[in-house]
Formats: C-alpha cells, structure tokens, sequence
C-alpha cells in the first residue's frame, strides 16, 4: 500500500512539474478576498488592468468572509500566500502586520500620500507607523429612513434625539416596526450604538479623550449614551432579541419598517433587492440642534502585499491600480460604497455624495477603531454587554463596567 | 512453532491496521499533536515565540477573562451531553425497538428519520433559524393552539437559545442511533427472543432483560460518541449562534471558544494562538479520559456470545 | 416476530402503540417539512424568500437552476463533489473495515491503546489542526490537487468506522471464525468472506454516517483548493454568502442539488436496515 502511496505522490509531482509555466513571460499574481458579492466587481477589475498589462495575469479567490481571516493565517505560515489580498483594519490589520506577513507600502506605494490621514490610519500598524494597505473604502454607520414613509406621514428629518424619538413613535402608531434592528448578534448591538447613539456622547471629542485616558467608559455621559439604547427598543421589532442580521434588512427591504440603523454599506443590497424602495439617510441627532450630529466611520478593506511574494513587482503594479481614482470611481458607482481614494467623483451617486456630506461630522467607530488591538477586545466586551443590556440582564452602567475593567486589563492610559 | 504462529498473527493485524493508521497518523493525529504544541509557548501574534510551560494553562483556568468564558462555556457543553444522552439516545433507544419490532409503517419510518442528518449543516442553521425566529414558524404554531404566551425569541433568549440549538441537533441526529440500535436489536438472535416470549414475558421484561444485555456493544458506540460530540460541539453553535455565542455568551461552548481565541473572530477579536491551543488541549484530554472511562466501564457489562 | 401488531394487543400495549405513532408521525412531518421547504425556495427569487418564506412559489421556474448548473459552475462541482466523495469512501470503507477487523477480531496487547489512537482522531475537530495540516500537505506536494482532500476525508472517515465497526463485529460469535480457521481459510478470507458480509447493515450505517459530512464538508476544500475547476459543491455554495448580502435563491437551489445524491445514497443503503439481512447470516 505504501509503494501504492508513494507511486501516486511521484505521478502527482510529475504532473506538477509538466504543467509549470509554459510561457514564462506571463507573471501569475493570486488576489484574495473576503467579499463573494462583489466577485464579478472585481473580474471587471482585474480585467481592465490585465488589458493594461498583458503581462500580468491576476487569478481571484474570493472567500467566505467568517473563514477568510483562518485560512489566509493557515496560506501566511505555511508559506503559499496570495501576493496580494484584502487585510482588515486597525486591529485586524496589526495581527498581520505584527507577525511580518505584509510588505510595507509606504515607499513602494507613493499614491499613498495623496491619501486622508484618518482614513490611512486603518492600514497603519500601531508599533512601527508604517502603512501596510492601500485603503479601499470607509463604512459609515447611520440612520437609513424609507422616504415614502416619511411623506405619508408628513415627517421630517429629526434635528434632535427628541425629535428622532417622535418619529420612531408616528411610525410606530402608523403599523410600521418603527426600527428594523434587532440584536440577535453582538455585532448589530454594536452598530445600533455606533449609528444610534454617537452624538449623545459627544461624539469625537468623547473619542479623544477616552483614548488619551483623561476620562473613561464609565463617564456618566458615556453611561447615559449607552442606556439610551433602552429608549430605542420599544421601537424596535417584537422580540427583537431574536432578531437576525437578515431578518433586519428583509424588513427595510420589503418596507415593513421605517428606520433602519446600520452601515453605508447595505445601500447596494437594499437597491439591488427591491428597486422600488425609496431610502434616504440621516445622522441621528444629539439632545438640541446645537449639538453635532454625528456618524460612526471606520476604514475597511485594505489590499495588501505578502512579504514573501514572489511577484512582488506585478503584486505592486495591481496594488497601484487599486489605489487609482479610475478605481475609485468604480467602487462609489459598482458597489456603492464611499472609496477611500482621493480625489474620487461622488457625483454620479448622489446616495455616496450624502453620505460624504454625513462625514462631515464625523466619530471614530469607537470600538472597532480604537479598541480591537488587544484580548479582550472593545468590540467583544461592549457586543456581550450590550446584548445583556437589551435582554435586561445587565444595566448600563454595568455594561460600561464590564467594557472598562476588560480594557484596562491592557490599555494603559486606563491603568493611571 | 508457536513464535511463528505469534509472528504470523502479529504480520496480519500490521497488514489490516497499518493502511488506516497511516493516512490517520499523517493527515489527523500528526498535525494535531502539532497544534497542540503550541500550547506551551507564547505567541507574538500569529508568531510563535518562547516556551512557556504551563503559562497558558494557568492563564485559561485562573486568569480573567477566559476562566470565566472557559467554566461557562464548559457548563453548556455538560448540558449538550445530558440532554443528548436522555432525549436524544433515549428516543433512538425507543424508536429503533419498535422499529425492529415491525411496527405499522416502519419501513417508511426507516427510510425518513434519517434524512435531516443529510442536511447540511448550513440548511438546517437557515431552516431552523426561519422557524424559530421571533415572527417564525414555532410562535405562529404556538398561537394558533392558544399557547400564545408561551412564543419566545427561542435564539435570542439567554434563557432558551441553547437549548433551542441542543433540541435542533436532536432533531437532526435523533435517526443515528435509531438506526444504531435497529440494526443492533435485528441481530440479536430470534431464538432468544421467542423463548422468553413463549414463557410469558412482558414486552418490557423482555426488552430490559434480554434484549438490552445483548446490545451492550451499541450501546458504548453510542455513548462515547455522544461524549465526543459534546464536547466537541462546534459546528452547531457556529451557524445558530455565531462564534461568541450570541447572546452574551450564553451559547457558547468550548469548542466555539477554541475556535475563536485560536483564529480571532471576524465581528469582535484577534486570535491568541497559544490560549486557543490551550483550549484544544483540555478538549482532547477531557474528551480521552471520559471516552476510556466509559469503555472500561461498558466493557466489563458487555455479554460475551 | 412481531409483537407490536395492533390487533392483537393488550389495552395497554394499544395505548403504547398509538403514542408512540404519534410521535413518529409528528417527527416524520418535522423532517419532511424543512425538506419541502428548502426545494420550494429554490424556485423563488430572493427577495420572495426574504417576504413570504413559507409561501409556495409563484410558479415552477427552473432558472435558478440553469443559474447555478450553468453559469455559476455547479455542474463541475457537483462532478467534483461526486469523486472526491467515491473514491474517499472507497478507501474509509476499505481501510476503516480492515482495521476495525484487526483490531476486534485479534486479541493482542496494546488492543486498547491501538484502538484509542484511532478514536484520538475524531476528539478534535481537524479544523484546530489547519496550520499544521497545511504545512504537511504542502510537504506532500499535493496542494491545490484533488489528493489534498482526498487524503484528508479518507483520514476523517476512518476514525468512526473503526470505531463503530469494530463494536459490530465485537459481537459475531468467534465460533464462526474458528470454524473456518479449522476449514483452512485464510485470515484474509475470513475478513472478506465472513466477517464483512455479517456485517453488511453496520457498513451501511458507517458509510452514511461518513458519506454526509465528506459530501457537505465545506472548510478543507475551501482551504486546499484554490483552481475554481476543482472546487466542490459546498464551496461553489459558500460564494452565494456574503458579508454583507446573501443570494438566497441560489443558496436554497444549491442545497437542493446538494441533497439529492445523499438521498439516493440513503435510500438505497436503508434496505440493509431490515430485519433478517444479519439474523439469517448469523444463523
């Protein structure tokens, strides 16, 4: 059995080695990403810069986004990574970036320049400052609204939580579920916050000060904030503890509810499912008109290089091409999402052009930006808590208890 | 003479076991003990870097947070195997009895209760999760029939969401040992049966003192599966659940939080390799232990023929 | 024999009996029930499985199914799937029977210890090895080949039907085997001639019990095959899913497809689940 065994190895390398490259000009780059939806985006992508560079011949991977981060570990050590694939950010970014498994771009990339600080800062390690990602897009958390709601019912764009509060009630009283969200998974209790309540803390300035440790997670306006979530849930669906991520937007989608707090990102899939669907967005506001009204934005999806590429001229040359307006262009037009290249037109997509405008007044995502660097991460402590909170399990300044002693386990501006 | 007896015997087990063991060694047992290794060093991120002994372990057992999440998700893991072994096993018990007996309609029954473990697990995760939703099948079910104010949000209740999940994969593998232990009661020889019949036995009697000695065998199959499976639930969790075991960990069982602190979970974490590892550890020497345990135990209970 | 016959049972035997129907009725409906469910959504379009999940389709339309066969690639995968999942099974049943015969019907030391590595294999989920799996195969010089899974199922399968198998054939009287050692059959004969025909319905049962996760297995062909002409179904499924947006209709149609080749399977081994098959050969 074993010289069975051994003889079918030998005419496996064999084959191997007959099929290595008959035309040695053509370098082969492997792209990897998590995102299957946008597969055929990025054929079309691949396949205007291989009509560029006929040298060049780039083969896409896309992979289940909940598997991806364990298989391209796996591809990483054991030396047969894609020399170019997407990296997450911040903290997901750092994972890699720490264990030397991405080339930095910062000299190899000179377009990097041209790009926003705030949204570079997703693609920068924290330990050596050096960017290790080209930055694709930024996610912003808000309030998307259906407008044909809002007209029936003669409602207008709340300029105060007071008034935000009086809409979810009118459409409530309308038969409408006022909110979509439910908070099934922690990471919709996450976004609930993000998008819903930003501007009841104060929003970026709150941001800078907890991450300089001048104040904490259990600053009563911070507790405030995140008891402000109990106002929402009557709003929200019955039993909306059960409710599912996709439970959430078939109800947006098919107009059974009003609101729907979440990412920029869904306006493609709510477009793309029912056309017919008129939305539109707002930041939801603070307690007066004085207050900024603010959105949640964090930068997701970098492209990034392997250090042990082989190709690393051609990985390089595409990375460059990702880093292009021209592609920019197709992101805010394919995939309706806010590109992070400079000096990308937003004025074919009058939806991303709003969105833009909502950035304006802008807060970190507070967790996810500054909070996922270290075990126990801010996400994971604030998405349990949270979800206690909504089952009444927890109070929130038990939430904000649990989030702040898990992080000071590690953060040091919260060890003073 | 009888050395060469011994070697001839010893050549022929190496003959029927060496094939299976090698494909097993090289591809499971091989890279296991492998990853299992790095329990004892430290990791700077997905780098493995200095041996530390049994530093991860104490981490796991006695430090914040993971002594909490470990005993938490390990209680939830001793619900997946009492329930399992009572509802689950007991029903196959029942069913493959009175499927071997001939009951009206048994032949279709067999050809049925096996059909949900073809489902894969992601149907079933996308089923269930529609039904058990808070607008699903189970609570319009259970309006209908005046039970209204019994309708949960089964997934999404710390109180219920795990055992939703648990009666879920019993629905799902309930057929497995039925069919175990059909196969098992149609082997035990008539003869023994109709004897005791003829003297007047109940079904019971009969069942308790004649059939049930006799498949012992299948018993301990079923039983040390059951305790793998539950201490090795993962898959289950994962797609009703999500890898923290929403809600606030209240699903959560050793293996999601395996899998979560040795890869890092999309929506909330980076991996720590070395405690993950840990982790696979503790599973694997709880799971041998019980395992060898309830083999020695049936063992000496099993009737020679 | 029959004792569970209606007629002619005792009051209480009568109440047992119709309980338990209840039951198994009620069960036969919670499975056939998901089944009907899957298929229907398979004829309807996302956002209709997203408004009315439990609604008939509008109408039978097969163009899910040209969409998935044809231009997502299912055709391919479904072929792929389909060897990968023979030939590995091939071999589970083939080396897992040898060994569960090696390691029942012999008595040696070091039995047990034999036998604990091979449930070792099965007290882990594989996954927690990737890394190092990874490295091997890649040792093998079978990435990104169809030997990388193959291998790997083959390893999956064998733990379980050793296990199982082996407390089968614990329990064929050893008079059996001494009657023909003492005929002059060889040991290889035994196995194949007398050992493995008795235990015909356990191998049944061990190959469904394998076939299913090998056939729906989703995470080890994702990992080691990389050319799209050699994925597999539950991969070709997993790109219906995405981060943010699932194709419903393709998904459901997907799992349609992927479920018949496991039903066939199943419907065909069950008649080794019938009464007299072992009885008869033991006799």
């Amino acid at each position: 059995m074993k010289r069975l065994l051994g003889f079918l190895l030998v005419m496996v390398m064999l084959l191997l080695f007959v099929s290595l490259p008959a035309s040695a000009e053509v370098t082969e780059i492997q792209f990897w990403t998590w995102r299957p939806e946008d597969a055929g985006f990025y054929d079309e992508i691949i396949s205007q810069f291989e009509h560029a560079n006929p040298d060049i011949k780039i083969t896409q991977n896309p992979i289940k986004n909940t598997e991806y981060n364990t298989i391209l570990s796996a591809a990483l050590a054991g030396d047969s990574a894609p020399d170019v694939f997407m990296s997450r950010a911040y903290g997901g970014l750092q994972t890699f970036a720490d264990s030397g498994y991405m080339l930095a771009l910062d000299d190899l990339i000179p377009e990097l320049m041209q790009f926003d600080e705030a949204k570079k800062m997703g693609a920068r390690s924290i330990t050596d400052g050096k960017m290790y990602g080209v930055p694709a897009v930024s996610q912003t958390m808000l309030c998307f609204y259906n407008t044909k709601v809002y007209a029936e019912l003669g409602l207008n764009v709340p300029q105060t939580w007071q008034d935000f509060i009086a809409n979810l009630e009118a459409t409530k009283a309308a038969g409408y579920d006022a909110l979509a969200n439910g908070t099934k998974e922690g990471w919709c209790c996450e976004f609930l916050f993000g998008g819903g309540c930003s501007s009841l803390h104060g929003g970026v300035d709150f941001y800078n000060k907890v991450i300089s440790g001048e104040t904490t997670f259990l600053d009563p306006v911070f507790v405030n904030a995140v008891n402000e979530m109990l106002t929402l849930a009557p709003y929200m669906p019955v039993m909306y503890e059960g409710v599912a991520y996709t439970d959430m937007q078939a109800s947006f989608i098919n107009e059974m509810s009003a609101h729907f707090i979440g990412g920029s990102y869904e306006a493609g899939y709510f477009q793309a499912q029912n056309p017919d669907l008129d939305f539109d967005i707002f930041a939801v506001p603070g307690y007066t008109e004085a207050d900024p009204a603010y959105v949640a934005v964090y930068a997701d999806m970098n492209f990034s290089i392997a250090a042990t590429s082989k190709n690393q001229e051609a990985a390089i040359k595409f990375v460059k091409f990702l880093a292009t307006p021209e592609f920019g262009n197709q992101v805010v037009a394919d995939l309706a999402m806010v590109s992070s290249v400079p000096g990308v037109d937003v004025s074919a997509n009058p939806f991303i052009a709003k969105v833009l405008e909502l950035q304006k007044n802008s807060t970190p995502y507070i967790f996810l930006v500054g909070f996922r660097y270290n075990q126990p991460t801010g996400s994971s402590l604030f998405q349990a808590a949270a979800q206690g909170l909504m089952t009444n399990t927890l109070t929130a300044e038990e939430v904000c208890k649990q989030v702040q002693e898990g992080i000071a386990t590690y953060y040091e501006p919260f060890q003073k | 003479m009888r050395t060469k007896k011994r070697l001839k015997k010893a050549g022929w087990i190496a003959f029927f076991v060496t094939p299976a063991l090698g494909v097993v060694f090289a591809f499971i047992l091989l890279p296991l003990f492998m990853s299992l290794f790095n329990s004892l060093f430290s990791w700077n991120q997905l780098i493995r870097s200095d041996y530390t002994g049994f530093r991860n372990f104490e981490r796991l057992f006695f430090t914040y947070p993971y002594q909490e999440r470990f005993f938490n998700a390990l209680g939830n893991n001793v619900k997946w195997f009492v329930l399992t072994m009572i509802v689950q096993n007991g029903a196959g018990l029942l069913f493959g009895y009175v499927l071997s007996k001939g009951i009206a309609g048994s032949s279709i029954y067999r050809r049925i209760f096996f059909i949900p473990v073809l489902f894969s697990i992601a149907a079933v995760g996308f089923l269930w999760g529609l039904y058990l939703r808070p607008n699903g099948m189970v609570n319009a079910l259970l309006q209908l029939t005046g039970l209204g104010e019994y309708a949960s949000a089964w997934l999404g209740n710390a109180s219920t969401a795990t055992y939703s999940i648990i009666i879920v994969n019993i629905w799902r593998w309930v057929g497995f040992p039925s069919l175990v232990f059909l196969t098992a009661i149609n082997s035990v020889p008539s003869e023994c049966t109709e004897a005791a019949y003829l003297d007047g036995s109940s079904e019971w009697q009969m069942f308790r003192h004649i059939v049930f000695p006799l498949i012992i065998p299948s018993v301990t199959i079923i039983t040390i599966l059951t305790v793998i499976g539950s201490l090795n639930v993962f898959e289950q969790v994962y797609t009703m659940a999500g890898l923290d075991g929403a809600p606030n960990y209240a699903t959560d069982t050793i293996g999601t939080l395996f899998y979560r602190t040795a890869f890092g979970s999309v929506d909330s974490g980076a991996p720590e390799i070395g405690i993950g590892s840990a982790v696979a550890v503790v599973i694997y020497v709880m799971t041998f232990g019980i395992s060898l345990f309830s083999i020695m135990v049936t063992r000496s209970r099993e009737v020679e023929m | 024999m029959n004792t569970m016959r209606f007629r002619y049972a005792s009051l209480e035997k009568k109440a047992f009996i119709i309980f338990i129907q209840i039951i198994m009725i009620g069960y036969v409906v919670l499975i056939l029930y998901p089944l009907f469910n899957m298929i229907m959504s398979s004829f309807k379009s996302t956002r209709d499985i997203m408004r009315f999940p439990f609604s008939l389709p509008k109408a039978f339309d097969f163009s899910n199914y040209v969409s998935a066969w044809v231009d997502k690639g299912f055709s391919g995968y479904f072929l792929n799937s389909l060897y990968y999942t023979l030939v590995s099974m091939a071999f589970v049943v083939l080396f897992g029977s040898m060994a569960a015969f090696g390691v029942s019907r012999y008595i040696f030391k070091g039995n047990t210890l034999l036998y604990m590595l091979f449930l070792s294999g099965i007290m882990l989920p594989l996954k927690a090895a990737v890394i190092p799996l990874f490295q091997i195969i890649k040792g093998f010089g079978i990435m990104d080949s169809p030997l990388s899974v193959i291998f790997i199922f083959i390893a999956m399968g064998i733990p379980s039907t050793v296990f199982i198998l082996s407390g089968f054939m614990k329990t064929i009287p050893a008079a059996l085997e001494q009657a023909a050692r003492i005929d002059g059959a060889s040991e290889l004969r035994i196995y194949s001639q007398i050992v493995m025909p008795i235990c015909m319905p356990s191998v049944a049962l061990v190959v469904i019990y394998n076939a299913v996760p090998i056939w729906n297995e989703f995470f080890f062909p994702l990992v080691f095959l990389q050319k799209d002409r050699l994925k597999t179904l539950p991969v070709g499924l997993s790109s219906f899913i995405g981060q943010h947006s699932t194709n419903w209709a393709l998904l459901f149609t997907g799992l349609s497809i992927a479920i018949v080749p496991m039903l066939l399977m199943y419907l065909f081994m069950s008649k080794y689940f019938i009464k007299g098959m072992t009885a008869g050969a033991v006799k």
